[in-house]
């Protein structure tokens, strides 16, 4: 599929940038998930999240207006824009 | 000049500028091995080692009854200053305005 | 450097350390690189019965990466003082992890 956007660039971090304020998925290697507002990301992959709610076992645990979460160790596999033509691929 | 300066500080570009606008309020944070922690904020650094005060730790074990079956216990402990070693600090730093806790 | 530089001001304090295997010393803080490697005098470890084998010994040397946490006298954190230190770090590492 070929993309003409100009934000749907090849590379990971731009890609991460042109996703900035859109509903995302996290999912940890803990296996728990986090959904709000992709606020910011960095390089360490450090992530802030906005209207944030948190799931254990697919179960609504939290609901946070902020939320921080640590890079490296924590995240893993997908960071998915909900409502979003594109996503990274899920493994 | 002190303009820009106060922008730049107000801002949130970044994630960990998240985290620098909860100094001086109350965070919650999730720690690896079923443990939370809920306190004031008072100093971090980019591997997450955190200063807290007036801290709860809440930590959470399963116990096998004698059944068989497994509980989560909850243990709590109260700390008045506690500084948090970052590399255990798996995910979570979440600002005051949380909703239900 | 800023939790090096906090723990510095904390030498000769009494702190307790409570390390990834649970066990808890205390004992008075006397010195701290910048690992947070932890040297600690007249050690004290909280739960004795369950962990008798550190009943003889007076002095550690913690490494830094085997600690959980360390309990401090509240007294004798400035907390504005550690903040501001904090917000100065903090904009003068602004854009490193960019």
């Amino acid at each position: 599929m070929e993309n003409h956007n100009a934000n749907d660039s090849k590379d990971p971090a731009s890609f991460l940038s042109s996703i900035i304020g859109v509903p995302v998925t996290v999912k940890l290697n803990s296996g728990v998930v986090y959904k709000g507002e992709l606020q910011s990301v960095d390089g360490y992959m450090n992530i802030a999240l906005e209207k944030c709610t948190e799931f254990v076992n697919g179960q609504l645990r939290r609901n946070y207006g902020d939320a921080f979460v640590r890079g490296n160790n924590g995240i893993s596999r997908a960071l998915r824009g909900q409502d979003h033509t594109q996503s990274m691929n899920e493994r | 000049m002190a303009d820009m300066a106060d922008e730049a500080a107000a801002a949130v570009s970044e994630p960990l500028d998240l985290v620098r606008l909860s100094l001086d309020e109350i965070v919650f944070v999730r720690l690896r091995g079923d443990r939370e922690l809920k306190g004031r904020l008072h100093a971090y650094d980019s591997h997450c080692n955190l200063v807290l005060g007036e801290v709860e730790e809440t930590i959470y074990t399963i116990e096998d009854e004698d059944d068989g079956d497994e509980t989560v216990k909850t243990t709590k402990k109260q700390s008045d200053m506690l500084f948090v070693r970052g590399t255990l600090s798996h995910p979570t730093v979440l600002a005051s305005d949380s909703n239900d806790r | 450097m800023l939790f090096f530089s906090f723990f510095k001001t904390l030498t000769q304090q009494t702190v307790t350390v409570e390390l990834k295997n649970d066990i808890s010393i205390r004992g008075t803080l006397k010195s701290v690189d910048q690992y947070l490697n932890i040297k600690l005098d007249d050690i004290v470890v909280l739960d004795e019965l369950k962990y008798p084998h550190l009943s003889s010994v007076k002095n550690v040397f913690i490494r830094g990466s085997v600690v959980r946490y360390v309990h401090l006298p509240p007294d004798k954190v400035d907390r504005g003082l550690l903040e501001d230190a904090c917000r100065r770090e903090a904009m003068a590492q602004k854009g490193k992890a960019a």
